[in-house]
């Protein structure tokens, strides 16, 4: 059996390691210090910053300032509020030179309401972004086919979403996101549309790699102890997968009249 | 003669001029999916009592898909050249006050002591469409704002679909195109004569601006003008009808308010802030991810209470006035008046206070066009 060491338990993402399985968004926060406190509080390593709000000069609202004062923690610039590949791709190198981060979560929306991302254009830009040697993290729908796609133009995670973004359904998704997993060769990271922290640990228990959380955490009573919440939770979600869960109850209990009576005895 | 009511607008189904009642307003509010039927519940009288409620709600819906954040914007009037005879409107061609356009590098101070008030996002305003203020002068101030701001809105006369396609092109991330109102009986009579007196052109405008590729459009009623639950349920279904055709663009919704008594025009239909409170209530309850506006027409402490309750964006530290920002001596009457004067500090304290983030940078340009980079 596994041993259940901090140090035999990290995930490799792109060729960096991380012990964290809790990724953090930067939207949505009231103030940067509530969102610096919540993003210390959930003990991430990757936290993403949308380059639509990040600043050129130093401004009131710059979202990657207080960011890069975090030691410990590696940014990753996203691409959210592109509607197609071409604007992902501006956006992507344009965030790489900003932040220096290899990093990037591809994060393609046509409608800017339902925000769903876009299967075809997020392909296309995750197989050039990988090929112009970024990290490519594609937030995706929850398609196994999609993941094997993305899976072969060389992204180094699939981040599927358990359920539309901000809608706080949970893993709404969950048939899908067990096929993907089933068959994923890279990490495979829930992301959107959770609401509670026993939706976090559910994730990795069903063997998720890690999960990335914003509104559930920016939107609730008290952003820094939720953050803190779910970093529990993810935590015990994690060591439940690896102990393994015990098997459902039923379809062992036999019934009083047998189904298999009719077998022949001498045969066996 | 009148013009007609294209089907796919007519509100009529759903105001059948059956009062709705207690129960309507319940069911309304425990709806999944709510369309035009639960707005109009919504906005009936019986929902008065609901209005606690309802603020909740709307609450807990725009920090859902919004978080805690406002964003921030600048209007920046560029001309008050008009040859429409609205007759609500402080710029109608029959208003004696003195016209007036910026000329462009007026127009750059402007949008220079915007920038240095801090915005990234501006909604350039003109008139109708005149030899002063046309199309090439509005293109040439878009590129003027693109080369500063992140974001350029305008908020001018209905164009074709090739000329927003030339404005999406210079820089151009948002029209604004009000209907005013959608009874074409009450729009014939306002619209007293000049071009905005084509119901039908400027009900097509927001579609000709996403056909053309821009990426918002925003949408709104003059409240004050006609019924305003028939302007609101029409005002859902023509945001229903763009967003089913036009799936790649957003819509916004504004809800601008002719005070009871406003200049030389009385409102027809007066709504009061009460009721104000529940149509922005009720239509974040119906759609729940669509940014709503609220300008400075209204006074400070309704724009405080109603920050994050529903509205998720707004103006601050807003002229109305052609040069009003003091790149240039202002000379006219403003557009309309302006209830909050506080200053962009002002309010981004107040929003602060209140647990809300002002955003003012919310879009990058660098998404449009990697040659128009230079933001510094």
């Amino acid at each position: 059996m596994e041993r259940q060491g901090k140090a035999q338990d990290e995930w490799i993402v792109g060729g960096h390691r991380f012990s964290s399985r809790l990724l953090m968004g930067t939207g949505k926060f009231q103030d940067a210090e509530t969102m610096v406190g919540a993003v210390l509080a959930s003990g991430t390593q990757i936290v993403t910053v949308a380059l639509r709000r990040v600043g050129r000069i130093p401004q009131e609202d710059d979202m990657l300032g207080p960011l890069q004062q975090l030691k410990g923690i590696t940014l990753m610039p996203n691409t959210s509020g592109a509607r197609n590949a071409s604007e992902a791709i501006r956006a992507a190198r344009l965030g790489r030179e900003l932040s220096g981060s290899p990093f990037v979560k591809v994060e393609i929306h046509p409608n800017p309401h339902h925000l769903m991302p876009d299967p075809i254009e997020t392909f296309e830009a995750a197989r050039i972004l990988a090929a112009e040697g970024f990290v490519v993290m594609p937030y995706m729908p929850a398609d196994p086919v999609l993941a094997k796609r993305l899976e072969d133009v060389g992204c180094a995670s699939l981040m599927p979403l358990g359920s539309a973004i901000g809608s706080g359904h949970g893993l709404a998704t969950a048939e899908m996101l067990r096929l993907i997993l089933r068959h994923a060769r890279i990490p495979v990271i829930v992301d959107a549309g959770l609401r509670s922290p026993s939706e976090a640990a559910a994730a990795l228990e069903m063997g998720c790699d890690a999960v990335l959380v914003n509104s559930a955490v920016a939107a609730s009573g008290d952003p820094i102890a939720m953050a803190a919440a779910f970093a529990q939770a993810v935590g015990a979600g994690r060591v439940a997968h690896r102990a393994g869960l015990m098997p459902r109850g039923g379809g062992t209990a036999l019934a009083t009249s047998p189904l298999t009576a009719f077998l022949s005895v001498e045969d066996a | 003669m009148t013009p007609q009511m294209p089907a796919w607008l007519d509100p009529s189904p759903w105001l059948d001029g059956r009062a709705s009642t207690h129960a309507d307003v319940e069911r309304a509010l425990r709806c999944d999916e709510p369309g035009p039927r639960e707005l109009a519940a919504l906005l009936s009288p019986a929902a008065h009592p609901f209005i606690e409620v309802m603020a909740q709600r709307a609450r807990a819906l725009t920090q859902r898909h919004f978080g805690r954040t406002i964003s921030l914007y600048a209007p920046l009037y560029l001309a008050n050249h008009c040859t429409s005879g609205c007759a609500y409107c402080g710029f109608a061609s029959d208003r004696t006050q003195p016209r007036r356009r910026l000329e462009p590098p007026e127009a750059e101070k402007e949008l220079a002591m915007l920038k240095e008030m801090g915005f990234e996002e501006v909604l350039l305003l003109t008139g109708e469409r005149t030899s002063h203020a046309g199309f090439d002068y509005l293109l040439e101030c878009v590129s003027l704002a693109a080369q500063r701001f992140h974001a350029v809105g305008i908020e001018a006369f209905p164009m074709t679909i090739r000329e927003y396609g030339l404005l999406a092109e210079a820089g151009c991330s948002g029209v604004t195109v009000y209907q005013e109102t959608y009874d074409p009986r009450q729009y014939d009579r306002l619209h007293r004569w000049g071009p905005k007196k084509d119901y039908l052109g400027r009900l097509e405008a927001p579609a000709r601006a996403m056909e053309a590729g821009m990426r918002t459009v925003g949408l709104g009623v003059l409240l004050g003008l006609s019924d305003p639950s028939f302007d609101a349920v029409c005002l859902m279904r023509h945001a229903g009808h763009l967003q089913r055709i036009h799936w790649k663009s957003g819509i916004t919704l504004s809800f601008p308010r002719l005070r009871p008594q406003e200049g030389n025009f009385t409102a027809l239909f007066p709504v009061d802030e009460a009721w104000l409170a529940r149509l922005v209530f009720a239509f974040r309850i119906v759609l729940p991810d669509v940014p709503l506006l609220l300008s400075t027409r209204e006074r400070p402490e309704f724009r405080d209470g109603m920050a994050g309750l529903g509205i998720s964006k707004m103006s601050a530290g807003s002229r109305t006035t052609v040069g009003g920002y003091g790149g240039a001596e202002p000379t006219t009457e403003g557009q309309f008046q302006v209830s909050d004067k506080r200053s962009v500090p002002e309010i981004c304290a107040m929003l602060r206070n209140r647990g809300l983030e002002p955003v003012f940078k919310n879009w990058d340009s660098a998404f449009r066009d990697a040659s128009v980079r230079g933001h510094d």
